[in-house]
């Protein structure tokens, strides 16, 4: 749905900009995930370190989001759309933060393990990953679009995730008691597993903004809701 | 027995302890069923249908020429005083009809008082002669009676501090924001079921603004308020209710968060995020 402009142009243009800095900074994060990920597959130490320099970037980008959105709240006091959409983009920048955090746990990760010769459970990771970046990128694409059934598609997807993520530390583990040798590097690969596990997480936060901020509904911890 | 040292979880509401979400109906002061009003050929407001809650606050909004105070002086028939005016429909005061033949429009006027955008104190007379005057008018002439009433409904507007010791003064010698709460005692005296306000604090500086919101907040516990406002967060603020009008047409009506978080119509977003107006 594309809103008429405001009677304010400056109000306008606070909400586009603050939209666009939300936008650069998932596309930062998506690129130091996806670095931290192809250094770790390709064993690729130079990536790990693009990978951990931009998070600096992402970090002064989740300073700006919060000043940028209290500056609204306070100049223009939005109310509706407007308001529900300051707020999810203060939570998302919050969100992808910590996964710009994860990427670069996830490239120090790495580093230790290409000191060391390859190991073939590193493709055990691969599906995580996958599924993690899948819904990473359908989360905002559902900000983006206000496309609520995308945004509410993405939660249950987070349960797969968590199940991948469960199989893979069970395998990394038995080869830990079957090549104790290398259960440094296998510790290393199942703290992988579990930065990406949060990644999905955050994904998943982040769909349930995009629906709050589309349909002002709120549909976190339903699941938890109907069990209490 | 309840634990006096409860956890934080025991503290939290649980979603299976909450009401059902089909809560128990207000009770009511206006019922306005199908309303139309005319001024001469000019049809001012259409076809509107509202319940207005009693001890709340009801705030109406929309812009210029909506049919905003046309609406709110039909609900104490102020608007007849304009010639040519012609209305359908019914407006119900606590189920009773106020456009009945038996109604006298002076006693619909005491019940339902109304403080208008700027204060008009009357311009003769003392801040005391200015509470009063409604209940002189009424045939009250015990003294002691009238100082009561006079101090309490000082009290009530949140002025009486500010001019005890001046109350023989001219009533226009008070601050604007003053001369407003003393035109909400004026209202008071008369000890009203409902008030009308037609953009109280349109007038006023920030600070009486503040003093007049926060007495319309403490006034809700005794009365029926129904108020019109421009500012769209003073209506945010203050009201349980939000109206919208458009074109003499109610648009949408419910509770305030439901209209300031997610408004279910297209036009009352637009007017509310300030995209027309």
């Amino acid at each position: 749905m594309t809103l008429p402009r405001h009677i304010l142009g400056t109000f306008d243009e606070a909400l586009a900009s603050l939209r666009n800095n939300v936008l650069m900074m998932s596309s930062l994060t998506e690129r130091s995930l996806e670095r931290a990920m192809k250094g770790l597959f390709n064993r690729d130490d130079d990536l790990c370190a693009n990978a951990i320099a931009d998070d600096e970037e992402i970090d002064q980008l989740e300073i700006l989001i919060d000043k940028d959105g209290v500056a609204i709240l306070l100049r223009f006091q939005p109310v509706a759309s407007d308001l529900r959409h300051v707020v999810a983009a203060m939570k998302l920048s919050s969100n992808l933060e910590r996964m710009a955090d994860q990427a670069t746990t996830i490239a120090r990760r790495a580093r230790k393990l290409n000191q060391h010769p390859p190991l073939a459970e590193v493709e055990l990771i691969r599906p995580l990953y996958e599924q993690a970046m899948s819904m990473f990128k359908d989360s905002v694409d559902a900000f983006v679009r206000e496309d609520v059934d995308l945004g509410r598609a993405v939660v249950p997807r987070d349960e797969k995730l968590d199940e991948l993520n469960r199989s893979a530390s069970r395998k990394l583990i038995e080869r830990m008691a079957q090549d104790p040798e290398q259960l440094r590097g296998y510790l290393n690969l199942i703290f992988v597993g579990r930065c990406l596990e949060r990644v999905g997480d955050h994904a998943t936060n982040i769909a349930e903004e995009a629906v709050y901020a589309a349909a002002a509904e709120d549909i976190r911890h339903q699941t938890a809701a109907a069990t209490v | 027995m309840a634990n006096p040292h409860p956890t934080v979880a025991e503290r939290v509401e649980r979603p299976a302890e909450r009401p059902s979400t089909a809560e128990p109906a207000p009770p009511l002061t206006f019922e306005v069923k199908n309303l139309s009003i005319w001024y001469g050929e000019k049809r001012a407001i259409s076809d509107v249908t509202l319940d207005v809650a009693s001890n709340a606050v009801t705030a109406i909004i929309g812009p210029s020429g909506c049919g905003k105070s046309t609406f709110i002086r039909c609900l104490n028939r102020m608007h007849e005083l304009v010639p040519k005016t012609r209305i359908e429909g019914s407006v119900l005061l606590q189920g009773q009809d106020l456009y009945s033949i038996t109604v006298d429009p002076a006693i619909v006027r005491r019940r339902v008082g109304m403080v208008f955008q700027k204060s008009n104190p009357f311009p003769t007379m003392s801040i005391g002669e200015n509470v009063v005057i409604g209940l002189r008018l009424n045939g009250v002439r015990d003294q002691k009676f009238l100082n009561e009433r006079l101090e309490k409904s000082l009290r009530m507007a949140a002025l009486w501090d500010e001019v005890k010791d001046d109350l023989h003064k001219p009533g226009t010698s008070l601050s604007g924001g003053q001369q407003q709460r003393l035109c909400i005692a004026r209202a008071l005296a008369v000890q009203p079921e409902v008030l009308l306000m037609d953009e109280p604090c349109s007038a006023l500086d920030p600070i009486a603004t503040a003093k007049i919101e926060e007495l319309i907040y403490e006034l809700k516990t005794q009365y029926t308020i129904v108020t019109i406002t421009h500012n769209m967060q003073q209506a945010g603020r203050i009201s349980d209710y939000t109206a919208f009008f458009y074109l003499g047409k109610l648009i949408e009506f419910g509770p305030t968060t439901k209209i300031f978080t997610n408004p279910s119509e297209r036009q009352t977003e637009d007017y509310i995020t300030g995209r027309f107006g």
